[in-house]
């Protein structure tokens, strides 16, 4: 049981994005708080355009706030909008990234995708290899772990994926889309291997998703419109 | 850390290498260009560096023999003898020959006399045969000739024979050397047809009739027939080479020498310096430039290269930011591949000297300091390229990563 698992991890209070000025003024992100606890898996529905993505990048600390705090276990990244610490050193170590894509890179193995988010943080390549092994094993990666990117198929890009955001036991992992390019049942593997993964690992999963089918494996549903985020009805999630 | 640049490269080994392999060749030929220059120089000096001689007599008021020509008559050997300090002195010409051999093949050398019974080319670096032992019909010629000892050869109206074959021995214009005495290359140069010869005699003894002392018959009478008076006059030669005795001062040889109005005097480092900045000066210049463009158009065809494969790894170089990578990773990254290439290109550029140098037609002469400078170079360009991909590499954006 990882000692990290219900608290919380993510914590952000007022976040809110303007892009332009004047009659050009857009308010892509409205002031919006919330929490995400470790081992829980929660999915951001919502239309394209709705804000989804400028959450993801605000929380993923890629693009600023333009106001509002961001809190990342415990250590305050954003204050009133303004960076409060060092958010590259922050970014790799306490959040995880999957995309729609897997976004490999394409002259590493998959071991060695895995590994790079170890090493440069001054892992050592024993330890390094030893925990990628380890993990890929876990993910069901065992024997094609050697294998180069391009000669895996989509559902094992996506493993090695999730294997690389996690191999480094973030706080949070945030996901883009991670289905979407996979069928049913290979989604649905994915979201599972998520669920399975935040829970051993005490991170949380924020997963921006349009896939209904795999609603029921997530612990809770926010769903944004125009920019608002709110928390959905957890008997009508699946509906 | 991984060594991410290696992984780069071996992904894609084939185009790694052909790039490289086509800068290696562009630097092969900023190397040949160098060692065609060295070779230049070393040509140029063969002839002065063989005959040595303190002292280099010339034509008054010319920078001869080599800057530009000569003419001094063959008895200032003598008169220059008798000078105190002077030990030994040569007769020196040169002149080109192109003959026509029986198959139709042309051959093309520079006839250099040597001195007889001084110098019989004894210092000659002979790698077949012997030097030269009878002052006439004996050749001495270099291996790029390629005719073999025994070779009878037909010049003017004599057949000489190939005793002894040389190696390396060029002319500052690239021609092999071929030694014969200076009696026989006077006799190759002068060689007249018997209707030439009769013609000048005639012309000769018109002049010494037009002349006040030839309108008395009894001077004419005393000069002889006409018969008997000489052809021409005694053909002269391009330089006297003067050997100083031991004990004796060179510079004070040369002042006392330097004195005579008919003549201009050298040392044989003076000489030297004639030649090399005289003759191969501007084709020293126009090698020096041509390399200087090399340089240049090497420099941005791998920057070029540096930043095409910067572009192609944008997208990797934004995930390895957005996963938190430092500067100095993506620095390394670029800065190494950079540097590989340029390590490749180099030693492709050694390759190629090495095999192909040997087949050019005139002397490459590569030193040790020319490979080392080609490689500052190299390492100069590939930084300097290096630099041009990471500017690319540090405008990655991580967002890419999620636009992607």
């Amino acid at each position: 049981m990882n000692e990290r698992l219900g608290k919380v991890v993510l914590h952000v209070e007022g976040l809110s994005k303007v892009y332009g000025e004047g009659p050009t003024r857009l308010e892509a992100l409205k002031p919006t708080t919330f929490n995400a606890m470790a081992g829980e898996v929660v999915a951001i529905l919502g239309p394209s355009g709705s804000g989804k993505s400028t959450l993801l990048t605000i929380a993923g600390l890629i693009n600023p706030p333009t106001a509002g705090s961001l809190t990342l276990n415990g250590k305050l990244a954003i204050k009133d909008g303004q960076p409060v610490a060092n958010l590259s050193t922050l970014r790799r170590q306490e959040l995880g990234y999957v995309f729609q894509r897997s976004n490999l890179i394409p002259f590493l193995n998959g071991e060695e995708n895995v590994r790079l988010a170890l090493e440069i943080d001054g892992v050592s390549h024993r330890e390094s290899r030893e925990r990628a092994r380890t993990l890929l094993d876990s993910l069901g990666m065992g024997g094609r772990m050697k294998a180069m990117p391009s000669k895996l198929s989509g559902g094992e890009q996506q493993r090695v994926a999730i294997a690389r955001a996690m191999i480094h036991q973030p706080s949070v992992v945030l996901a883009d889309e991670p289905t979407a390019a996979l069928d049913s049942s290979r989604g649905r593997q994915v979201m599972e291997l998520f669920r399975d993964s935040a829970h051993e690992h005490g991170a949380a999963v924020l997963v921006v998703t349009h896939d209904h089918r795999t609603l029921d494996l997530v612990d809770r549903v926010l769903e944004m419109e125009d920019g608002v985020l709110a928390e959905k009805d957890v008997a009508a999630r699946t509906a | 850390m991984m060594d991410l640049a290696i992984r780069d490269i071996r992904r894609d080994l084939g185009r790694f290498v052909l790039t490289a392999a086509g800068l290696g060749m562009l630097m092969s030929v900023v190397l040949a260009m160098t060692g065609i220059y060295n070779g230049m120089v070393v040509d140029a000096t063969v002839l002065p560096d063989t005959y040595g001689g303190d002292l280099w007599v010339v034509q008054r008021d010319t920078q001869g023999p080599f800057a530009e020509s000569s003419r001094v008559p063959s008895l200032l050997v003598d008169r220059i003898r008798a000078v105190p300090g002077v030990e030994r002195t040569r007769g020196y010409m040169t002149l080109s020959v192109q003959q026509q051999l029986p198959d139709g093949e042309t051959l093309r050398f520079t006839l250099a006399g040597l001195s007889w019974p001084d110098d019989l080319g004894n210092n000659l670096p002979l790698e077949q045969g012997r030097a030269l032992r009878q002052p006439h019909y004996e050749l001495v010629v270099d291996n790029a000739l390629g005719l073999p000892l025994g070779t009878a050869l037909l010049l003017g109206r004599d057949q000489y024979t190939v005793v002894g074959i040389t190696s390396g021995m060029v002319s500052s214009s690239g021609d092999p050397l071929v030694f014969a005495s200076v009696s026989d290359a006077l006799r190759i140069q002068n060689d007249l047809a018997n209707e030439a010869l009769r013609l000048e005699r005639e012309s000769r003894v018109s002049r010494v009739k037009r002349s006040p002392y030839g309108r008395d018959p009894a001077n004419l009478a005393r000069a002889g027939t006409q018969g008997t008076l000489p052809a021409t006059a005694p053909p002269p030669v391009t330089a006297v080479l003067v050997d100083v005795a031991p004990g004796h001062d060179v510079q004070k040889v040369k002042a006392s020498l330097s004195q005579w109005s008919d003549i201009s005097v050298y040392t044989i480092d003076e000489e030297r310096e004639l030649l090399v900045k005289g003759v191969i000066d501007r084709a020293r210049r126009q090698i020096g430039l041509f390399r200087i463009l090399l340089v240049v158009i090497s420099a941005i065809v791998m920057g070029l290269i540096v930043y095409t494969m910067t572009v192609d790894k944008m997208l990797s170089l934004s995930l390895l930011k957005l996963l938190g990578a430092k500067r100095r990773v993506i620095l390394r990254l670029i800065l190494e591949e950079s540097l590989l290439l340029g390590l490749f290109a180099y030693l492709v550029a050694l390759l190629i000297g090495e095999v192909a140098f040997d087949m050019f037609p005139r002397r490459v002469l590569v030193h040790d300091m020319d490979r080392l400078a080609l490689l500052a170079v190299v390492a100069g360009i590939s930084v300097a390229a290096g630099l041009v991909g990471l500017r690319k590499a540090l405008s990655a954006n991580p967002n890419e990563v999620l636009a992607s």
